[in-house]
């Protein structure tokens, strides 16, 4: 349990205060300075990453949008519809799956 | 493999994690348990079928979806299945069905050679092949137009010792047909003659074409004709054929003449149809005529693939335009952007190469017709991936044009291609093509794509400067710095994570964190699910042991430190569970009672003790006499008797004496305790009493209104009383149940199911009704469709169908079901109630759309014999498959072994969208095995070709079982049998079929029909799908089987059962006749198996067994099994009503057998002579040593027997023996041979009471009227004795021996004897009955009312 809960400790420090967007669907077109410039508006963009398979020379249509604050990222998914190139783009936050499991503990007291 | 199966896994837990995981559990669980009967089955053979499913799913999902398999897809599961070592025989014919037209994309010559490059190398790896691949590359050539010689073909076949079947033939007709080869399809159809093998519609399809392909249209047409004449009614393909001849010809005219032929005819051709005669048109140079065609086409959805198909064809065939011409004819709905359905067009148009001026006028056009959103993107997409930079850049320059930016990273794929094969001048080239496009390099192309492929960044620079390529120095120079970074100073782990920071590092630390805290609170539902819910664990072992092992795989799984870590958290989870009143066995506590101790943990021991369950070890039971003398003495004592008395009361109710039970509970009322009570109640239930029931359990709440009964008492006083039509004491009932919240089980709603369908069957409305409504409104059950059909069968039983349709149709309103709708339509069809059928569809149309609508119509068609509405049914067009319910009407076909109507099913369905082939024909073999009918499934292995369907593995086994069982050779290679059908689907959960299989069974069993035949079926069916019933659904088909004789298939059950049910047994009744039935079959070493096998579970066997196997053994001279039986039996005989002469005469007749006839005497007569006697002499009976040696013609025994005999009533004055060997003589009808021993020994006629008690028994068998009249006639003195008389006329009476019975009546009245009126009725209804007139009056009454009389005043006499 000890070590489990050392590991969420690790994984929830990164996350916390770092509001970040995943955003899927990107099309083969844009990379990841036309994902600064759109999100952009939304805010102070401090990391864009869409990373690419070296293997083929594309992108794999996903990618991360890190913003200064918590409020930016609202911002940006407050808005219904991001699209680049013609093509909808899928944002959502960023949820780190650890802070999922950690809410897990209400559940465990009717055990 | 291993990796494949994490990834599977962890791919699998997010969603839905707690339904997937608590699968797993019981997965695992399951598999503990079947590893006792099973062995493991082998990896390889594993990994071998999943292999061939994956590949099965893959290429059918791919076909389903787009109507062809990618070439990529197909030359990796290829490549898959010859890397899995010996690929099995229907992974070889998936493959090679995959080289024809499904491969559109491929030249037509490229396909044959792939199929062959498949065929070869398959068979190096060992797979053997049998006429259903050579049949398979038949088609794959047909198909993509592959010029071959059909003799060398055959040749070809013999070589390998394959034989032909109707499928070669017919494809090989097509062969030679496709050439024009009349001639050679003529010869080939002389062949089929002499085998004589039927010419099917298939043929003569072909031969329109041969014609035609000669040059011979007018024979074409005739073929129509010849067609008829032959009884063979032209259909579609045979239209189509001529059609497609006509189009090749480039003839219109002729095409709409016949295309409106067919049009007004009862056929109808399928767009796919039209989809051939356009090509057919398009590859004869004839794309003019194209339009007229897709006018009429439908354009159904389920053909948009064929359609698909055909586009990508006309491609590869390099007429593109005509392909450009059908997409645009596609009705898709153009709204949708999201999905951009040219694109499969454009990509395959860059595949082949077609030029890049054309593909930008297509993309103007698909974008103009809004088929596409950006089709220049997407085609300069595929550019890149095919790594064409030219057309790449004629893409780029457009989309600037139109005014699309052209990004960097465009040109990475075309880099990547060159980086990969360190292609210097390729890089340049694409460096070059980026200036000419005004794009320039940036740090990331340089650092990733371009400088992998020099050895030093210097020769990059001096390269690019050598070869013109214009670059900007700053960008360059970051990019070195960056690259020298990259590779000198970060190390691997750091990279590693960096290479992982996002997703995957999340996913993969949250995915265990989430497993991790998962398995604790899970395991309580999982516990509980475990225990509560009955289809989880069948009896035996019931749930203690289930949730026993889940408990102890639990704390298993878990490390030391874990439970350490835990363990206050498991102490409540234990505690939990003891709440729960839930148990487990003490073995497996023992187990985990072990565990605990070695993670150091005792502390927990304590709290899984509390779980176990204890079971009362009292092994020496006192009997209910001493228990009834011990409570009168504590009674007179003035002792309390609370105890004892609730004890008395459990052992008289296991001993099923109600009397006495209630007897001694209204003599000790005030001592009653709430136990004894439960009992009571349970008791009168079992004995129907409704009365006495409700009046103890009235009691019993007065006792201790809180006092809970267990769930089956309640349920069985519900059934009681509502069968007594105690309706408001019933729902009172179940309210109480509700009230005290008793645990509802699976088990407890099958229960209200029988209830309410026993009350339905009887015709009891209200009872249904209120019963149904109380269960539902109280919460204790959900109204499914099974609780609520007796709704409905209240109504189909009184074959008053607008009730049951209501019904139906109300249930529906109230509970969002149709119960039984399949068998109210099938009755209304029946019935020709149109008006009604139009109801009920009206009413499912709307309430669960048109599709199921049309399935219950169609399967109600199906099962009323009505194919030809059927057929209409299922060719509505845009109806799919819907796999579920198909396999629904399968299944039922099968347990009602229907085997007309699921032939019916599957031939409709053949051209039905989407409709799993395999898994039909499937269901059809299973019925055929039931049937043992191996030519029908022969059949099936040939329409499985025709059709070009791929047969699982475990069909093809299913197959060659049939086959092999009735002594025919199988023409293929069967796949070996590595694990058990639909095992993913755990034994230890039934499904709606395995319910429906067992109560079929028992049904079945009830109704006893056909020597048990129908029931043996269904566990037959069941066995094939390896559900397993429970142990009473076994005993109980046993039990019939063996009163039916069928000792074998009892056998085979038994066998199946238990090595399937742990500790099963027969019980008692179901081992007699297991004895009997052995014996009778003479099995006799076997019987005795069976015998011992009862005795050791205490059972006791019915006397008529154990007489039976003493008989048998004596008539085979078996002393030494008698004497064994003897010693089995021995302390018993008076429990199983076994006398001891049986042993007696038996062990003589044994011996006697043996020709030790002194030995047999001697004995006798030393137990006859002895002073301690064990029988008296009186009762010494011998009758049946003596008739049988008298049968048996042992004249030398009958002779020692006899003067034993005389010696024993001379000297000893012991008349039993030689009165009864008189008797057998008499009986025997050795009428003079019993005269000389009644002159020998006259004592013989005084032993009346013997004498008396052979007519008794001998008078109520017919046939024994001539051994009456003899003895009479040795012995006159007899007819002064009523019984005699009586006897006598009776015997008269049974065999009509009129004659007889007058000189009896008239020798009796000479006497004056005062007849009984009993007498008197008898012989006056002989007379009668014969005709004659009756010299008396005859006494009025009946029978019954003489007999009674005459009992009655012989009692008040005595």
């Amino acid at each position: 349990m000890a070590a489990s809960a050392a590991r969420g400790a690790v994984v929830l420090r990164t996350n916390i205060g770092r509001p970040v967007a995943f955003v899927r669907k990107i099309p083969w077109t844009a990379a990841s300075s036309e994902l600064r410039e759109h999100f952009a508006q939304f805010g102070h963009v401090r990391k864009c990453t869409v990373p690419f398979d070296k293997e083929t020379g594309f992108h794999k249509g996903m990618g991360w949008i890190h913003f200064s604050s918590e409020e930016e990222l609202h911002n940006a998914l407050q808005q219904e519809n991001h699209i680049i190139d013609g093509v909808k783009l899928h944002v959502q936050p960023q949820k780190p799956k650890a802070l999922q499991g950690d809410q897990t503990s209400d559940e465990e007291k009717d055990f | 493999y291993v990796l494949l199966s994490h990834l599977h896994f962890s791919v699998r837990l997010s969603p839905g994690l707690l339904g997937l995981l608590s699968q797993a559990r019981l997965h695992s669980i399951a598999a503990e348990k079947k590893n006792y009967l099973q062995e493991e089955p082998t990896s390889s053979h594993r990994r071998n079928a999943s292999q061939f499913d994956w590949a099965l799913m893959r290429l059918d999902n791919s076909v389903r979806r787009t109507g062809r398999i990618p070439k990529t897809l197909l030359q990796k599961v290829f490549d898959n299945t010859c890397h899995s070592g010996s690929p099995g025989g229907n992974q070889a014919l998936l493959l090679l069905r995959s080289c024809g037209s499904l491969l559109p994309e491929l030249k037509l010559s490229e396909r044959t050679e792939f199929a062959h490059k498949i065929w070869d190398e398959l068979q190096k790896l060992g797979t053997v092949y049998d006429v259903s691949h050579y049949n398979a590359l038949l088609k794959v050539y047909l198909q993509n137009d592959h010029k071959f010689s059909p003799t060398d073909f055959l040749a070809r076949m013999e070589k390998g010792n394959i034989q032909p079947n109707r499928v070669t033939y017919q494809r090989l007709i097509a062969a030679y047909c496709n050439m024009g080869d009349i001639e050679g399809a003529s010869t080939i159809l002389g062949f089929m003659k002499t085998k004589d093998l039927p010419v099917t519609e298939a043929v003569f399809s072909a031969l329109v074409t041969g014609h035609a392909r000669s040059g011979d249209m007018e024979n074409a047409e005739n073929i129509l004709t010849v067609m008829k004449e032959a009884g063979i009614e032209p259909g579609p393909d045979t239209y189509l054929a001529l059609l497609n001849a006509y189009a090749e010809k480039g003839d219109i005219d002729h095409v709409k003449q016949t295309l409106e032929k067919v049009e007004k005819s009862d056929l109808y051709l399928m767009d796919r149809d039209l989809l051939q005669i356009i090509l057919s048109f398009s590859k004869a140079g004839y794309p003019q005529y194209v339009p007229e065609i897709l006018e009429k086409i439908t354009y159904e959805r389920r053909y948009i693939p064929d359609t698909m198909n055909l586009i990508l064809l006309l491609v590869t065939e390099k007429l593109e335009d005509t392909a450009l011409q059908i997409l645009l004819a596609c009705p898709i709905s153009r709204e949708s952007s999201q999905n951009d359905f040219g694109s499969f067009f454009l990509r395959h148009c860059v595949t082949m190469n077609t030029p890049a001026e054309k593909l930008k006028d297509y993309c103007k056009k698909l974008k103009e017709a809004q088929l596409h959103t950006s089709p220049l993107q997407f085609t300069l997409q595929c550019a890149l991936v095919a790594q064409k930079l030219d057309l790449a850049k004629v893409l780029m320059k457009a989309l600037k044009e139109e005014g699309f930016p052209i990004r960097t990273h465009y040109f990475w794929p075309l880099l990547v291609g060159h980086q990969k094969e360190k292609n210097v001048q390729g890089i340049v080239e694409v460096l070059k093509g980026m200036h000419e496009i005004g794009v320039t390099p940036d740090q990331e192309t340089y650092v990733n794509y371009v400088f992998p492929c020099f050895d030093s960044i210097k020769s990059v620079r001096a390269v690019l400067q050598e070869n013109g390529c214009p670059h900007d120095d700053n960008v360059f120079s970051q990019a070195e710095l960056r690259s020298k970074a990259v590779n000198g100073n970060l190390d691997y782990i750091l990279s590693f994570l960096v290479d992982l920071a996002g997703v995957n590092f999340y996913c993969v630390c949250s995915n265990l964190l989430l497993l991790l805290q998962c398995t604790h609170f899970l395991s309580y539902q999982i516990t509980e699910l475990l225990y509560k819910d009955g289809r989880y664990c069948q009896e035996p072992p019931g749930p203690t042991e289930a949730v026993g092992y889940f408990l102890y795989n639990l704390i298993d799984s878990m490390s030391d430190s874990e439970v350490q870590a835990k363990e206050e958290r498991l102490r409540q989870y234990f505690h939990q569970l003891k709440e729960m009143n839930v148990k487990i066995p003490e073995n497996i506590y023992r187990g985990i009672r072990n565990l605990l101790d070695s993670y150091h943990v005792p502390e927990l021991i304590k709290d899984v003790n509390i779980l176990v369950e204890r079971e009362k070890t009292d092994s020496r039971k006192p009997s209910s006499s001493d228990l009834e003398s011990k409570l009168e003495k504590l009674k007179a004592e003035n002792q309390p008797i609370g105890d004892i008395l609730k004890q008395l009361i459990v052992m008289l109710c296991s001993e099923e004496n109600m009397q006495k039970a209630l007897e001694l509970k209204a003599k000790y009322e005030s001592d009653m305790v709430v136990g004894g009570y439960a009992a009571l109640i349970n008791l009168c239930c079992r004995h129907d009493n409704a009365e006495d029931a409700l009046n103890l359990k009235r009691e019993f709440d007065r006792l201790d209104s809180s006092a809970v009964l267990d769930t089956g008492k309640y349920v069985r006083l519900v059934k009681v009383l509502g069968k007594h039509g105690k309706l408001q004491d019933a729902i009172n009932i179940l309210k109480e149940m509700k009230e005290k919240d008793v645990p509802v089980k699976d088990a407890t709603v099958l229960s209200f199911f029988h209830i309410l369908n026993g009350a339905a069957l009887r015709g009891e409305t209200e009872t249904v009704k209120q019963l149904h409504e109380a269960i539902v409104t109280l919460g204790l059950a959900k109204p499914s469709t099974a609780l609520s059909s007796p709704l409905v069968t209240l109504y189909l039983e009184k074959d008053d169908l607008p009730a049951a349709l209501e019904s139906t149709i109300d249930c529906y309103e109230k509970y969002k079901i149709l119960p039984r709708i399949h068998d109210v339509l099938c009755k209304l069809i029946e019935k020709g109630e149109t008006e009604l059928i139009q109801k009920a569809m009206d009413f499912v149309s709307q309430e669960q759309g048109e599709m199921t609508m049309l399935y219950d119509l169609f399967f109600a068609f199906l099962q009323t014999g009505n194919y030809k509405e059927a057929k209409k049914i299922i060719e509505t067009p845009g109806i799919r498959a819907r796999p579920t319910r198909l396999q629904w009407f399968c299944d039922r076909c099968i347990a009602n072994n229907q085997v007309e109507t699921l032939e019916k099913l599957v031939e409709l369905t053949q051209k039905l969208f989407e409709c799993d082939r395999d898994q039909l024909y499937y269901s059809l073999l299973k019925l055929y095995k039931v049937n043992d009918d191996w030519q029908k499934a022969d059949a099936v292995w040939n329409k499985m070709q025709e059709e070009n369907i791929i047969p699982r593995e475990k069909t093809l086994r299913l197959l060659a079982e049939i086959l092999r069982n009735n002594n025919q050779e199988v023409p293929f290679d069967v796949p070996e049998l590595w694990y058990e059908e639909e095992k993913d689907c755990p034994t230890s959960l039934p499904s709606p079929v395995e319910v429906n299989l067992q109560q079929g069974l028992l049904n079945a069993c009830h109704r006893r029909r056909n020597k048990g035949k129908h029931a043996f079926n269904i566990f037959l069916t069941a066995k094939k799908q390896n559900i397993v019933f429970d142990n009473e659904t076994y005993a109980r088909l046993i039990n019939l089987l063996l009163m039916k004789d069928n000792s074998t298939q009892a056998m085979q059950v038994k066998d199946f059962a238990e090595t399937h049910i742990k500790g099963f047994t027969l019980n008692d009744a179901a081992n007699s006749l297991l004895i009997i039935t052995q014996v009778r079959r003479d099995y006799l070493k076997d019987a005795l198996t069976t015998l011992k096998t009862a005795l050791d579970l205490d059972q006791i066997p019915s006397r008529l067994a154990v007489t039976r196997l003493i008989q048998a053994c004596a008539l085979k001279g078996d002393t030494e099994s008698i004497h064994d039986i003897q010693k089995l039996v021995n302390g018993l005989e008076d429990s199983i009503g076994l006398s001891r002469m049986v042993f007696i005469n038996n062990i003589a007749l044994a011996q006697i057998k043996n020709n030790n006839i002194d030995v047999a005497i001697e004995s006798i007569e030393n137990m006859l002579t002895s002073e301690n006697q064990t029988v008296d002499p009186q009762y010494f009976g011998l009758a049946y040593l003596f008739r049988k040696v008298i049968e048996g013609q042992l004249e030398p025994a009958l002779k020692k027997i006899s003067i034993m005999a005389e010696r024993l009533a001379n000297q000893f004055a012991v008349y039993k023996p030689v009165t009864d060997l008189f008797l057998q003589l008499v009986d025997s009808g050795k009428v003079n041979d019993a005269r000389a021993l009644l002159q020998r020994c006259g004592a013989i006629a005084e032993q009346m009471p013997i004498l008396l008690v052979f007519c008794i028994r001998n008078c109520q068998r017919p046939g024994k009227a001539p051994v009456m009249k003899s003895l009479l006639e040795l012995i006159p003195e007899l007819i002064d004795k009523e019984e005699a008389y009586t006897c006598l006329m009776k015997s008269y009476v049974f065999d009509n021996d009129v004659t007889s019975a007058k000189a009896l009546y008239e020798s009796l009245t000479a006497k004056n004897v005062k007849l009984n009126d009993l007498f008197l009725k008898r012989y006056a209804v002989l007379l009668k009955n014969a005709g004659e007139s009756v010299p008396f009056t005859e006494p009025p009454e009946s029978f019954e009312f003489y007999a009674k009389q005459l009992k009655e005043s012989k009692e008040t006499h005595l």
